[in-house]
């Protein structure tokens, strides 16, 4: 076993975190919010047509799962920056089963179907009843869990 | 814990890359920061892009996706651990993860990230995580197959029967006693302040 080194460092961040001016933790958060508000209409608009695109896929089923994958995860990534929960659970579904379809080496189109019709009507329906549309997400969870990690 | 909104924080001279491949994400993030009080901030779409950065300029805090095109997030802080100048070695970096691939778990946990935050999350939690690398007191370590800070928050000691491989490490095996309990008079007796001889 090699001799691990430890180094002490000090960042400047520390001390520029703690400098004079700034402001409060609460009034940095508002204003990040409302920046991001402004960008998020434009956000939806790219997660739509990513479904679009997610769909084409699944209609054509001539692209490998890494693709599938990917636009998946580019939509998780979109969403996740704009707090939709419940659009983020149905895409973390479809990328958990892509990833198990891949471990397992199979292509189930069927359940991706399934996935990515859920996600079009999770995105019509942003914000709408929570209750209905967790219970779309869990629904989705029981179909990936069928394929083991 | 939730960060205290009353408790002040400036980052007007703060300098941060953010490294996203996705433009509409950038956006997101860009927004966030400027939010935040963040003035001076690089963006980069690549891993190519975010090194000529690092190589360039002189950062106080990286923020990267884990998704990138020519090398993941994952690789390019192992890069920045290991290969780049030494002024931006330790440079604090805070990575953003979608997904997390089978494939992916362990680069995650090596790569040597201060901070990894999932998807989805708020703004409020984004700058709950910048304040926690600005506390972050932990020392980095560098070995043959780790570079990154600690990733240990207490120093419990090594495990029972381990050899520790830092110099003050303790076990944390005390072991049997050697000596009776002392009594609660005797405790009292070391507590009790006493008038010094000069």
């Amino acid at each position: 076993m090699s001799e691990a080194q430890f180094v002490k460092v000090k960042y400047r961040l520390t001390e520029q975190v703690a400098t004079p001016g700034g402001m409060t933790a609460g009034m940095a958060s508002d204003r990040a919010q409302r920046e991001l508000a402004a960008h998020a209409g434009d956000a939806m608009k790219s997660i739509g047509a990513m479904i679009g695109r997610l769909e084409i896929m699944v209609r054509d089923q001539e692209v490998s799962l890494d693709t599938v994958y990917n636009e998946a995860s580019t939509v998780l990534d979109i969403a996740g920056l704009f707090d939709k929960r419940v659009l983020c659970d149905a895409c973390y579904s479809l990328c958990e089963l892509v990833d198990r379809q891949r471990a397992h080496n199979r292509l189930d189109w069927a359940s991706i179907g399934v996935h990515v019709n859920a996600l079009r009507l999770l995105w019509t329906r942003d914000g709408q009843d929570p209750d209905s549309l967790k219970s779309v997400v869990d629904g989705l969870w029981t179909i990936t869990d069928r394929l083991a990690p | 814990m939730a960060l205290d909104p009353k408790i002040r924080i400036n980052l007007d001279r703060s300098v941060v890359l953010l490294v996203e491949q996705n433009a509409q994400a950038m956006d997101a993030l860009t927004a966030m920061f400027r939010g935040f009080g963040v003035r001076k901030q690089f963006k980069a779409t690549s891993g190519a892009e975010a090194m000529h950065v690092v190589k360039t300029q002189e950062l106080d805090l990286i923020v990267a996706d884990a998704a990138m095109p020519d090398m993941d997030g994952y690789d390019f802080i192992r890069w920045l651990r290991r290969d780049a100048p030494d002024a931006s070695r330790f440079t604090p970096v805070i990575m953003l993860t979608g997904h997390a691939a089978r494939s992916m778990v362990e680069k995650s946990r090596d790569c040597g990230a201060n901070f990894v935050v999932a998807r989805p999350f708020t703004p409020e939690l984004l700058l709950q995580r910048v304040f926690w690398v600005a506390k972050d007191e932990r020392q980095m370590v560098v070995a043959e197959n780790y570079v990154g800070p600690d990733r240990r928050f207490k120093n419990m000691g090594p495990p029972l029967g381990v050899k520790g491989r830092r110099k003050d490490d303790l076990s944390t095996h005390v072991g049997a006693a050697t000596a009776p309990n002392m009594d609660q008079s005797d405790i009292d007796m070391l507590l009790k302040p006493m008038k010094a001889q000069l």
